[in-house]
């Protein structure tokens, strides 16, 4: 097959903070150093730069400062600065406020931001800058040279339901560069391929947590702007690890969102259901009562802090924000440090390509300026405080709160060395006596459609869209396994884990029997059945670019 | 005055031009309506039907087949030609591509994808949804006249429109066009699927949702569709299960219709469904499920099981017949 060709000097594969900033970056190192101007293009598989783009969120500023000092000239869209923050600890009907507020939760200086938002504005400055923006795109695939990166291929466009060539199709573009910088987001799906391939895996492994938000339109008075609220306890038990968060943005819109580590126990949990109940508490839903939700959205994020953080430099590439890990779950923050590493990146990606020196040692520039700089000096002193609370909620806090003291010592051997799908246990070990039924999740709840709702009319104001006729893009390895393992070891989770519906177990004609029917159409690109299945049989790879959700103000 | 440009293709009138018609009826303006292309004379005709001032006709060999280039063009000349205050436009795909491109070249602003139009103080105010229908919004145009407005197909009912008591005039616009300057060429049109079906123009649909358990139930479907000389559709898990071709789905995911009859069987009716057919004008639900928020949206509800109901409907419309 004929394909073209694009050639550059940096690629960047992926259109968020970090893969932006680094576009950003790479343009102010050109104008400082003047010369032959670098071709540098962004990929994008968003329809339009930002869609994909959900956090919280509260910003640091810090990375901003540093890649844009004029960002408030500029007109960065960031929404109100954080004035009051409160943490609580819930029960199921009342709540205690913790009097002290750790270090890590202090956002005295922070900002409110809708992340959408922010990262349409960041794209809009490179654009400005001179970087070529490719929305629309997914990267399917790395090209290598024996074990070089060479760059990328997009994925193909106009194949029907059946993997047939419609009157539309048209082949991927293989983009080469001197440098690919991937920032393809949280468990991204080409990262994935290279750490896999590279063997680039850190010393332990990467855990995640998903997190469902929602907006709201509330009565403009009942919240002040700039209150961040963050909560622990009910409805998760101790055998989980999250909590919940409220951000009042200005003209009572509400952002609120639900967190839970990807490494919990119960197979019939339901991390949608935890986030209903959270809405359901007398503290939240007093904050709800009539108040219209008109967004939707779920993203995993990696929560596994410094000891995950893969080799992030090889061969023609680098790895850098969620992609590699860069989060501090400790203060519940990773857009700056995203910028940061998409900073350094340009940095050591601006001197390769100048040098003519690709190679693996000149790109290990990145791990000197990650490890000399704020990224290691943030991440390092927390690298314990998840790894904790999978020893459980008291020891988790315990570390949580010593951490600033001990310097994030903590006895290696209370460390869990597991990825989190290992951690969900078989139904009839963690029931032992009970036969629940598979279909129920324990957590269940009535939804009201008023202040909970169900995952299907969520995925509506999630504003999701992919064009219907194209191949599934959730790969599953052995469909037989779902109905016939999964479903009596774990009551096949993924009904459950998935925030949008896309898997859903349906009869199967014969009587009894039930098959997996994916709704691919539905997926928000959270990523989180890529991590959580706990087979590891299902892949999820990129849908034809442009599909999926559309988070407008998220 | 309100100049409606309708939409026609090989001498057959866009059911959706009626309603952009009937919209301009509701502003209590004068109407005039133009419309492009070639052997306009019994499209004119039909249109003079309405209660309107003039029908004109743009008529151009190189108007035979849309191009953006070409229409740009020549309704620039008759808008400016006209002077009206308004210009109407059903949303149809064509007008998605041409009208931003009309109202930039004439300087003035369009308002998209109308569902009403409404006095508001002392200026019109156009209604559109915004969050995929969460919300709806009056937008008031600003700027010198002429306003563009395209609206919703399904907004508007096409039998609303009002007639005149004799035809109206139909008059040829005096138009100069250099074919030369259109860059597009037009190729044989698209078509995707193989007989795809435009549900929009459908009267009476029969939609069906997974209560029909089994493919070989559709039968049943389609029986009481032909009893009722009405369309087949679905919801999609039907058509994802492959039960019914893909371009018979109804929701925000396929088709959006506005039928007289819409009879919802066995669909629960979550929210991506909905918004394909909560315009339809009498809807009739029937499903097991009582708390099914398709009755919220239904005209009629029977909480039953279809297989009872359906051939019960079936053996009554032919006892009729």
């Amino acid at each position: 097959m004929e394909r073209d060709t694009l050639e550059v000097d940096v690629l960047i594969v992926g259109g968020g903070p970090a893969g932006l900033s680094a576009a950003l970056r790479l343009a102010a190192l050109q104008r400082r150093d003047g010369g032959e101007p670098l071709a540098v293009a962004v990929l994008e598989k968003s329809r339009q730069s930002g869609s994909h783009m959900l956090s919280g969120a509260v910003l640091d500023p810090s990375a901003l400062d540093e890649l844009l000092p004029d960002w408030k000239t500029r007109g960065a869209p960031v929404e109100t600065l954080v004035r009051d923050e409160r943490i609580y600890y819930l029960t199921e009907r009342s709540q205690l406020r913790s009097p002290y507020t750790p270090p890590g939760l202090r956002n005295h200086g922070n900002y409110i931001i809708s992340l959408n938002r922010f990262v349409r504005w960041l794209s809009e400055q490179a654009e400005a800058d001179g970087a070529d923006i490719f929305t629309g795109f997914a990267g399917t695939e790395v090209l290598y040279e024996g074990d070089r990166v060479v760059g990328v291929r997009t994925g193909d466009r106009g194949i029907d339901k059946h993997g047939e060539r419609k009157g539309t199709f048209e082949p991927g573009v293989d983009i080469k560069a001197a440098v690919t910088i991937f920032a393809d987001g949280v468990r991204g799906n080409l990262t994935k391929t290279l750490i896999r391939k590279l063997g680039l895996d850190g010393p332990t492994p990467q855990t995640y947590a998903i997190g469902i938000k929602e907006l709201w339109e509330i009565p403009p008075d009942r919240v002040p702007p700039g209150r961040v609220v963050h909560t622990m306890g009910y409805p998760l038990r101790n055998e989980e690890f999250g909590g919940g968060f409220i951000y009042a943005l200005p003209k009572g819109r509400l952002a609120l969102g639900f967190v839970v580590g990807l490494d919990y126990r119960d197979p019939l949990f339901d991390p949608h259901m935890a986030f209903q109940r959270f809405k359901q508490h007398p503290l939240v839903s007093a904050m709800l009562a009539g108040g219209q939700m008109t967004r939707y959205g779920a993203k995993a994020l990696p929560e596994g802090g410094w000891h995950a953080i893969p080799r992030c430099h090889v061969d023609g590439a680098l790895i850098i924000g969620d992609a590699a890990g860069f989060m501090n779950s400790m203060r519940l923050k990773g857009i700056h440090l995203a910028m940061k590493s998409g900073i350094c990146a340009a940095d050591t990606a601006f001197d390769a390509v100048r040098a003519g020196d690709v190679s693996v040692s000149k790109l290990a520039t990145f791990q000197r300026l990650v490890n000399g700089g704020s990224l290691r000096r943030e991440l390092y002193p927390v690298r314990n405080v998840h790894q904790a609370f999978g020893a459980g909620l008291f020891a988790g806090g315990a570390c949580f709160v010593l951490a600033p003291l001990t310097g994030g010592w903590w006895p290696r051997g209370l460390l869990s060395n597991e990825a989190g799908h290992e951690r969900m246990t078989r139904l009839d070990r963690y029931y032992r006596t009970e036969r629940p039924d598979p279909d129920d999740a324990s957590n269940a709840v009535k939804v009201d459609r008023t202040v909970t709702f169900d995952k299907l009319t969520n995925v509506h104001y999630s504003g999701t869209r992919h064009d219907e006729d194209q191949p599934v893009h959730l790969l599953v390895a052995d469909t037989d396994v779902c109905r016939t393992r999964c479903r009596e070891e774990y009551g096949n989770p993924c009904v459950r884990f998935c925030p949008a519906h896309v898997y859903e177990m349906v009869d199967d004609g014969t009587g009894d029997g039930r098959r997996l029917q994916i709704n691919a159409s539905n997926c928000v690109h959270c990523k989180t059945c890529d991590i959580m299945d706990p087979y590891q049989i299902i892949d999820w790879v990129p849908p034809e670019g442009g599909g999926g959700p559309e988070y407008e103000g998220m | 005055m309100v100049l409606v440009i309708a939409e026609q293709r090989d001498g057959v009138l866009h059911r959706a031009s009626w309603e952009a018609i009937v919209a301009a009826q509701q502003t209590g303006q004068p109407v005039q309506v133009a419309v492009a292309g070639v052997s306009l004379a019994s499209v004119a005709a039909e249109l003079a039907a309405a209660e309107i001032e003039v029908v004109l006709t743009v008529e151009h060999p190189a108007l035979e087949s849309y191009t953006p280039d070409g229409f740009v063009a020549v309704f620039a000349d008759v808008v400016t030609g006209t002077q009206p205050d308004l210009v109407f436009l059903p949303h149809t795909y064509q007008t998605r591509e041409f009208a931003p491109k009309l109202a930039v070249r004439l300087g003035r602003s369009l308002i998209t994808d109308c569902i009403a139009v409404k006095q508001r103080d002392d200026r019109l105010a156009f209604v559109r949804p915004m969050f995929q229908g969460k919300f709806v919004a009056d937008v008031a145009p600003t700027g010198p006249a002429p306003h563009f407005a395209s609206f919703q197909i399904g907004a508007f009912r096409p039998d609303a429109v009002t007639r005149g008591a004799t035809a109206a005039d139909i008059r040829a616009f005096d138009l100069t066009l250099d074919a030369g300057a259109i860059r597009q060429t037009v190729e044989p049109p698209f078509q995707e699927a193989k007989q795809a079906v435009d549900l929009t123009q459908a009267e009476r649909i029969v939609a069906v949702g997974r209560g029909i358990k089994a493919q070989e139930h559709i039968v049943l479907v389609e029986t009481l569709a032909a009893a009722l000389g009405a369309e087949v559709a679905a919801s999609r898990p039907i058509c994802d299960s492959g039960w019914l071709p893909m371009d018979r789905q109804i929701g925000s995911s396929g088709q959006t219709v506005s039928p007289k009859l819409y009879l919802a069987l066995g669909i629960s009716g979550a929210i991506q469904h909905l918004v394909g057919m909560k315009g339809a004008r009498t809807i009739v639900a029937i499903n097991k499920d009582a708390e099914a928020p398709i009755f919220e949206v239904a005209d009629f509800g029977i909480v039953g099981d279809l297989f009872e109901v359906v051939p019960a409907l079936i053996s009554a419309l032919a006892a009729d017949a």
